[in-house]
């Protein structure tokens, strides 16, 4: 749907009617200051703050709705349902994340497959832009969250995935298991854009496939832990987000993310926030785990695959019809950049 | 006028004139990135014959290297890369490749590591080249 005043005049009714029966409000729910974030080309997320009063007196809460609209890149990798299941588990343990309430699957209720989440204080400044890097060079210099941030991936990794019922996601086995099914969902994720690809993907998964390492630890994996995905707070690591790539794996596919070049920009801090001596002391301290930079090495030629596949996706969806949105049919030209830097990797 | 600067012209129009006129801030992005890739499709334009020139030559010499090594390979092999008709078509010869080293590690054919090392290391060259070719445009 569009930010059009017409549109947004219809979920603000739509939401006052589904929250006024699932909060049990004796009268109407007051939807105020909606507003649509992260426009583009995942799930759509709106945030707002719901007024009504039940049994006890007046009451007021912010919320945060996601929705699918049908045509979000990623939205076979993890669709909404798993997502809210997801964040369920995440309830019980230290992984800071949003409390879910409720997932519609039914498109006729919110008009959308959607799920409804708690509206987490804090602020996601973009690594991309100048501002958002001072944002954190200043933050990096306060001292605090390099730590907080530190310790959100130690959380997550320490997650007792098991115990929480996070085995729905697939557990691989121990070995190069883990590595060959990334390898695997990526590969099949380029075939199905539609994308006519390049021969250096095909040179890229080959080698990737001969060179799968051993796993001998499995922990939760978020998939994309950067500055950009998580909310701050305070200095703060106020929420986790974007659980769209989440797996059971190797916990260094994360390290690798949070070590690759390409998640700083004209910086040394790694997620242009940690310097790299403290989250090396402080991420092993916190979970036991020793950072291989042998294995983070290969992961990050799998990022420079996933990237490649996910550029392929993007575009193949301006392609063939599904998503009109410019910004995915430039994104043709990002394949060729991925797909450079991978060459580099492989050494030509 | 030829056909990549009529495509300039359209994209730098589209970047000073119609973009920044446009008030909501979704359809100025669009137009914003109409201009980009027209930009970049001028740029493909421009240079389709050289790069196809530099494509064509860079085929010739990598098949007609490849064919007296790969003499030898499995069918499976050798049936890829008679299939080849461009750089962006040598996709199936590299899988097959590495198909035969897999194979020979498991001990199930001949092992053709080595050839098949020799070849990628032909193959990538040209690779890089073509690569290199399309950043000219992408970038």
């Amino acid at each position: 749907m569009s930010d059009s005043p017409q549109d947004i005049g219809e979920l603000e009714a739509t939401l006052g009617s589904y929250l006024a029966d699932k909060l049990e409000a004796t009268g109407p729910v007051n939807i105020e200051g909606i507003e649509r974030i992260a426009v583009g080309w995942s799930h759509e997320t709106w945030l707002f703050d719901a007024a009504w009063s039940d049994e006890d007196g007046p009451r007021a809460r912010g919320f945060c709705l996601r929705r699918d609209p049908g045509n979000a890149l990623l939205r076979d990798t993890s669709d909404l349902g798993e997502q809210f299941r997801v964040l369920q588990c995440l309830e019980a343990t230290e992984v800071p994340a949003p409390r879910v309430y409720w997932y519609e699957p039914d498109p006729s209720v919110l008009g959308a497959s959607a799920l409804v989440m708690e509206k987490v204080a804090g602020e996601c400044p973009s690594p991309w832009r100048r501002a958002g890097r001072e944002y954190y060079a200043a933050a990096a210099d306060r001292g605090v969250l390099p730590l907080s941030f530190t310790d959100a991936l130690a959380s997550i990794h320490n997650v007792d995935w098991h115990a929480v019922g996070l085995d729905f996601l697939g557990v691989p086995e121990l070995g190069t298991d883990f590595a060959r099914r990334e390898i695997a969902k990526w590969k099949a994720f380029a075939l199905d854009s539609g994308h006519p690809g390049h021969p250096i993907f095909a040179d890229l998964v080959g080698w990737l496939e001969s060179n799968a390492p051993a796993t001998d630890r499995l922990t939760l994996v978020h998939g994309a832990f950067r500055t950009g995905n998580v909310l701050i707070d305070d200095d703060r690591v106020s929420a986790v987000l974007d659980w769209e790539l989440q797996v059971i794996g190797d916990p260094m596919y994360d390290v690798a993310y949070m070590l690759t070049e390409l998640n700083r920009t004209g910086t040394d801090l790694l997620s242009n926030v940690v310097p790299r001596e403290l989250f090396f002391e402080r991420y092993e301290s916190a979970t036991g785990i020793t950072i291989d930079t042998d294995r983070c090495r290969y992961y990050q030629l799998l990022y420079a695959m996933r990237s490649a596949a996910f550029w392929m996706s993007a575009a193949g969806l301006y392609a063939d019809g599904a998503n009109n949105d410019l910004r995915l049919a430039r994104t043709e030209w990002s394949v060729t950049v991925a797909l450079e830097q991978a060459a580099a990797e492989l050494g030509y | 006028m030829n056909p990549s600067e009529l495509l300039t012209r359209l994209s730098q129009t589209l970047r000073t004139d119609i973009a920044p006129a446009v008030g909501e801030e979704y359809p100025r992005t669009q137009a914003f990135m109409a201009s980009v890739i027209l930009e970049r499709l001028a740029k493909h334009v421009a240079l389709a014959d050289a790069h196809g020139r530099a494509e064509a030559d860079d085929l010739d010499v990598l098949t007609s290297d490849l064919r007296p090594l790969l003499r030898d390979a499995p069918l499976a092999v050798t049936e890829t890369l008679d299939t080849v008709v461009g750089i962006d078509s040598l996709g199936p010869v590299i899988e097959a490749l590495y198909r035969w080293k897999a194979a020979g590690r498991e001990g199930s054919a001949m092992d053709g590591t080595e050839i098949a090392d020799q070849a990628l290391a032909m193959i990538r060259p040209a690779l890089r080249r073509d690569i290199d070719r399309r950043m000219e445009i992408a970038t």
